[in-house]
């Protein structure tokens, strides 16, 4: 058990450092920004590091979806998230504001890190399916929304360190660990594509400059053309949070008890 | 057309577009496009394709061009300047960056169009049908979430009007809780309803396809494509790179298969391979073999184009206007059909 939990996390571990070493490597490996050597080809290859990272994940996570439950429930979830994404396309919100975000945290933080990175991934990919939304971008969307209620868990164990459960620091923590998220997403993101349109801009991606100093651009970059968007996100994802947490949560809980039922066969092997 | 062929044909129409950056070449495989979508656009009666997709692709000309003019300044003719003290911007503003901004634009809109046809072309069920045996537990949630999704819909829509009628405005985020909280605890109710269902028919375990073996395979692979990624970066000779490739998607193709082989599914509705489908991929095959030995023997530069350092016309070659009509494929398989 042990053996494969260690395996989790060293897949977690490989997979997060390979998608975002790609995702940063015009900033590290003067190569990368090379318009000789890379032409178009790097968004796709990016694209196509970060479709095995996703196929890694999802394969390691799917061991949670072992029986019916599990299932059904993460299906029924999914529908409903990709729903409020739907809701999202036909009524468009201010800016990159998207109510599908605070279900996937709140799921990852209730229910841990393997089904919060499948909720975030098949939401995107269930959208996708119904908005016609299937596209190069889509890997990258999957794999950042699934990063997104993974990485939820990690409040749930400051939440316990801290002793915050039923408290309004545990509302607090999630609504600022939303806005994070809110801003991080788009961050993320916008990765995929900027080398590619900053393949021609000389003087931002230049192979003399330091990675620092490429940082920097592309910080100059996302201030002027995202940080609008995505601040409309991180509002949204705080009002979200802060109104909906509780009784989501509430009624996850009162599921949790439900959705465990056994069969005979399950009893026999515990 | 048969799923498969379809996939094939947009993995050929992508590498073309992502290699050939001549704008003529573009603009042929743009047309097709149109073409294609349009047609099919109109088969599933939908509304206007064209313009749309047509208005976004202005757009990315345009901004790329911005912002490639602003930013960039390479290029002989200079067209007017803007001070050197103006952050980022300042320096000549040249015809030539201009002219890769529209190149750029046009290949972000070719890509945009493309999955747009795609997504016109397969239906949800073809997608899902697509995805690996392997990842068998996760088909099953997209198809049951893909099932469940409409008539979530329809319940949203009835609390929505019922909260509307008892006067809630849903005006403020709080006002959507009265919609959200019964939509969840009622699509819950349907998924114990749906589990217990799924246990009486004996659906209860689901085959275990993850071993960590496979995961190792699955991670090593990955790393392979990966590493020759970066060796092709550094320019190091193409039989390392090549071979890390070949390595790499032969053992994530082998692991796949060997695990799907233990998922237990079932077959119904399979899609058929019809002639015209049979004969569409092996002319996408000899395409896609002729591309690869073309980057093989180093001769996919020619079908490029830059307008750097003084701006030219493209040159135009039979290969490459051959190699452009790949949209046209699935209209002369379509017309035929």
């Amino acid at each position: 058990m042990i053996r494969y939990r260690l395996l989790g996390l060293l897949t977690d571990a490989f997979v997060f450092a390979l998608g975002f070493f790609s995702l940063i490597s015009p900033f590290i490996l003067p190569q990368a920004m090379s318009l000789s050597s890379q032409t178009a080809a790097f968004p796709i290859m990016v694209s196509l590091i970060i479709m095995l990272c996703l196929l890694i994940m999802v394969f390691e996570a799917q061991s949670s979806l072992l029986d019916s439950k599990m299932i059904a429930f993460l299906a029924v979830l999914t529908a409903i998230n990709a729903g409020l994404r739907f809701l999202e396309n036909a009524i468009p919100g201010p800016g990159g504001f998207s109510p599908t975000f605070f279900l996937i945290i709140l799921a990852g933080y209730f229910f841990g890190s393997r089904i919060g990175f499948l909720i975030g991934a098949m939401t995107l990919f269930v959208s996708g399916l119904i908005t016609g939304g299937i596209g190069p971008w889509l890997p990258g969307q999957m794999i950042t929304a699934g990063w997104v209620g993974q990485s939820a868990v990690l409040v749930s164990l400051l939440v316990k360190q801290l002793e915050w459960k039923d408290k309004p620091g545990e509302i607090i923590l999630l609504a600022v660990f939303g806005a994070l998220w809110g801003l991080f997403y788009g961050l993320i993101m916008n990765l995929w594509f900027w080398p590619f349109l900053g393949v021609g801009i000389g003087q931002t991606f230049t192979q003399t400059a330091t990675a620092l100093e490429n940082f920097q651009r592309y910080l100059v970059y996302y201030l002027t053309t995202s940080l609008i968007w995505d601040t409309t996100r991180t509002i949204g994802n705080v009002l979200m949070i802060t109104f909906m947490a509780k009784p989501v949560l509430k009624i996850f809980g009162r599921f949790q008890q439900r959705f465990s039922f056994f069969t005979q066969e399950d009893r026999v092997q515990p | 057309m048969n799923a498969i062929v379809w996939i094939l044909w947009l993995t050929a129409t992508m590498t073309f577009t992502l290699t050939t950056r001549n704008p003529l070449y573009i603009m042929i495989v743009l047309g097709g496009l149109f073409g294609l979508g349009n047609r099919l656009a109109k088969e599933r009666n939908m509304t206007p394709w064209v313009l749309p997709n047509l208005r976004f692709l202005l757009t990315m000309i345009l901004l790329s061009t911005l912002i490639n003019g602003l930013f960039s300044h390479v290029g002989n003719t200079a067209l007017f300047s803007i001070p050197q003290s103006w952050p980022l911007i300042g320096g000549d503003i040249t015809l030539e960056s201009l002219i890769y901004g529209v190149i750029n634009g046009l290949v972000i809109g070719t890509l945009y169009i493309l999955f747009n046809t795609i997504n016109l072309a397969l239906s949800t069920k073809q997608i899902t049908r697509l995805i690996p045996h392997a990842f068998h537990p996760i088909a099953v949630v997209i198809t049951i979430a893909l099932t469940f999704f409409p008539s979530i819909q329809q319940r949203a829509r009835e609390i929505k009007e019922a909260q509307m009628i008892r006067g809630n405005p849903m005006k403020k985020i709080s006002d959507w809780i009265p919609i959200m909280i019964p939509l969840l605890v009622s699509s819950l109710e349907n998924a114990i309803l749906l589990a217990e269902s799924m246990t009486a028919r004996g659906f209860h375990k689901q085959t275990e396809l993850q071993s960590p073996r496979a995961l190792v395979s699955l991670i090593l692979a990955a790393f392979m494509i990966f590493s020759g990624w970066i060796l092709q970066m550094y320019r190091f000779p193409s039989l390392f790179f090549i071979s890390l490739y070949i390595l790499g998607t032969s053992l994530v193709t082998i692991t796949l298969l060997t695990i799907g082989k233990q998922a237990n599914v079932t077959r119904y509705h399979q899609e058929t391979w019809t002639k015209t489908s049979m004969f569409s991929a092996a002319l996408i095959g000899i395409y896609i073999a002729g591309f690869a030995f073309l980057a093989l023997i180093g001769r996919l530069s020619t079908l490029g184009f830059s307008p750097y350092p003084r701006l030219h016309l493209p040159a135009i070659q039979t290969l490459g206007l051959i190699f452009s009509l790949i949209p046209l494929l699935p209209i002369l398989v379509l017309h035929h059909d």
